[in-house]
């Protein structure tokens, strides 16, 4: 391939936007191609019809794993904390083990790597590509939406084709993972300060996290519970969906959240096939 | 009891027969019961030799005396020191010797003698609608608001008053809630617990009577001194709980071992309270140590957290209970079936689409 179309950081020209294709070969607006123009992702040709775009840059999929690996972590050493269901066999004094205190120290400490990255992942927000944030504050985001529940309940033959995340994933990403990792990491703050109310660290916790969830330690203790299922209810939903569209589309979904990359139809980015 | 007395502190409890060592003795446990420093137990001894016995109404509305029983148990001070010495109880329906008009004539001369003076102590809950609590062929909420409102400071003794406590747990037939939704601008002290831990109680007072102001609150109005730390944190088995040794039953060999009791149910880890370190009767046991879980009893709605010897979690703005793990196990599971039948349909329209071959 003598074409290495590389624009980095560049919008793939869409001279047609806001306007039905006549050829039929090129996508009309949606909420994808019409979001954040100017930072669109890079991309190269490989094959006479397909390129090959950069949709998860590193930052996006260091991301990902740092979180996944926290979230195994945090929900294994969490459920031994709510009910620890290993013990010692034999009677022993307290003196020879400490199997709470290493489940409660690995839980605040992969707690602590969460949050970092959650932070870090705002960051991104801003400065990655387009596929890194969503708008949802435009008729056209919950209009597609609407379209993509049609898709999932088999009424609807094609959903609309996105190089990113589809209008309802993003939704359950600013649910779960966005409104959800608030809860959790707030009521998680607060339960992990209890020891020191009087602190800095606990003060910043105990003003507000009690009045918000409910007023006792035990309705915070329960939200935390609650959410930390959630996210295991997403996970399975997540995956499932992410092997689905792959299957589907065949666009290497699975393998572009280590690669980052993503093939797909060169009218996707707005370019013809070549003949 | 209705004349208005005079006397410090002090001269009330020599005027007793209390020799003056033995008055140093009951300042001393005072400062240590309040959880001040060995050396500020002088202020408390000059406090108590300067100012004058204070006066208390206390009052009982939806309640069972449990916490005057609890009351009438401290040991550092004496509940007899606190009662003759330290306070002067003007009404009280338990330990009064008056009754009737004569009880009820009391009252109202505290409220003409000592306007903003007074301490009133409140034990039970109130409820919304008047026909539930009568006292004297008076509503009690009047009662209470009349005399809440000349009062120096409210002191709402027991999850009753504090919380609303077992009178207002669900379904709460006579609407009762805790008394602070019926005060305006009298400070409320809560002292919560089923019944209050004895020296909590009359440390309260005690701190009142020292300082001349209210104690340092937490932001859910207790006082620090006695509800800043959880159980949990104070417990005397957390060793066993760090170590991941639980008692499973009450037969078994950890319960013989004194093992944690966080797996039948204790509720130390969502308690505040002082029990771990001031425990019970005296200083000589408290549940958790006595071999049962913490049931929890100062918290608020403790009643409807679920059972006392399970570990639970309560679906926010609920009363109901549930097991989280055993529940979100199950929803994930659900999600999972409903994941295998999707797929499954996802794959039979694949494969349809394909055989009539359409693409794109």
């Amino acid at each position: 391939m003598s074409d290495l179309n590389i624009n980095p950081g560049q919008n793939p020209i869409i001279p047609d936007i806001g306007k039905e294709s006549d050829t039929g070969t090129k996508p009309g607006k949606n909420s994808e191609t019409s979001f954040l123009q100017h930072r669109a992702a890079k991309y190269e040709t490989v094959t006479k019809t397909h390129v090959k775009i950069y949709v998860w840059e590193l930052p996006v999929r260091i991301w990902h794993w740092v979180n996944f690996v926290a979230i195994f972590t945090l929900m294994i050493t969490g459920i031994y904390i709510g009910k620890p269901f290993a013990s010692a066999s034999i009677p022993e004094d307290a003196y020879y083990s400490y199997f709470m205190g290493w489940a409660r120290y690995i839980h605040f400490f992969c707690a602590f790597i969460f949050t970092a990255n959650m932070i870090y992942r705002q960051y991104w927000v801003f400065k990655g590509n387009r596929y890194a944030m969503s708008n949802p504050l435009r008729v056209i985001f919950w209009k597609e939406t609407w379209e993509t529940i049609k898709f999932y309940l088999f009424f609807k033959h094609k959903k609309p084709h996105y190089i990113g995340h589809n209008p309802l994933a993003q939704l359950s990403y600013i649910f779960f993972m966005g409104l959800g990792s608030v809860v959790i990491i707030f009521t998680g703050f607060f339960l992990y300060f209890e020891p020191q109310p009087e602190s800095i660290y606990g003060k910043m916790f105990f003003s507000w996290v009690p009045f918000l969830f409910g007023g006792d330690s035990y309705t915070v203790r329960s939200w935390h519970h609650l959410v930390a299922w959630a996210f295991m209810v997403f996970t399975v939903i997540h995956v499932y969906l992410a092997f689905r569209e792959d299957y589907l589309q065949r666009n290497g979904t699975m393998s572009s959240i280590v690669t980052g990359y993503k093939m797909e139809p060169k009218k996707h980015v707005g370019e013809d096939d070549e003949q | 009891m209705i004349t208005k007395t005079k006397k410090t502190i002090m001269q009330a409890a020599l005027d007793q027969g209390v020799s003056r060592r033995d008055f140093l003795k009951m300042c001393t446990a005072l400062a240590a019961t309040m959880g001040l420093d060995f050396t500020q137990s002088n202020q408390v001894a000059e406090a108590m030799e300067t100012k004058e016995r204070v006066p208390v109404v206390w009052l009982q509305l939806q309640d069972c005396t449990g916490c005057s029983e609890s009351f009438i148990r401290t040991t550092h001070p004496k509940a007899e020191s606190v009662l003759l010495d330290m306070i002067s109880l003007e009404y009280t329906e338990v330990l009064s010797a008056a009754a009737g008009h004569q009880a009820e004539e009391a009252m109202k001369n505290v409220l003409k003698n000592y306007k903003g003076e007074y301490i009133l102590a409140v034990e039970g809950s109130l409820p919304e609608d008047a026909g539930y609590l009568t006292v004297g062929g008076v509503d009690a909420k009047e009662t209470f608001k009349e005399m809440a409102e000349g009062a120096k400071a409210i002191l709402a003794y027991g999850s009753c008053a504090a919380w609303g406590g077992i009178p207002a747990a669900g379904p709460n037939p006579t609407g009762a809630k805790p008394i602070t939704s019926f005060v305006k601008d009298t400070p409320v002290i809560l002292v919560p617990g089923c019944p209050p831990i004895a020296e909590v109680m009359t440390g309260v007072i005690g701190h009142i009577i020292t300082f001349g102001q209210l104690p340092e609150l937490d932001h859910l109005g207790r006082p620090k001194a006695f509800y800043r730390h959880r159980i949990h944190d104070k417990c005397n088995r957390r060793a066993y709980f760090d170590a991941g040794l639980f008692v499973e039953s009450f037969d078994d060999e950890g319960s013989k071992q004194g093992y944690c009791l966080y797996k039948v149910g204790c509720k130390g880890p969502t308690t505040y309270n002082s029990c771990a370190e001031m425990r019970w009767n005296g200083g000589i046991s408290y549940p958790i140590q006595s071999g049962n879980p913490c049931i929890g009893c100062s918290e608020a709605g403790f009643w409807d957290n679920g059972p006392f010897y399970t570990r639970r979690a309560k679906i926010p703005g609920t009363q109901t209970t549930i097991n989280p793990d055993n529940v979100g196990l199950a929803a994930t599971a659900l999600t999972a079936a409903g994941v295998a039948i999707h797929a499954t349909g996802t794959v039979i329209k694949k494969k349809l689409d394909d055989k009539r071959g359409e693409h794109e």
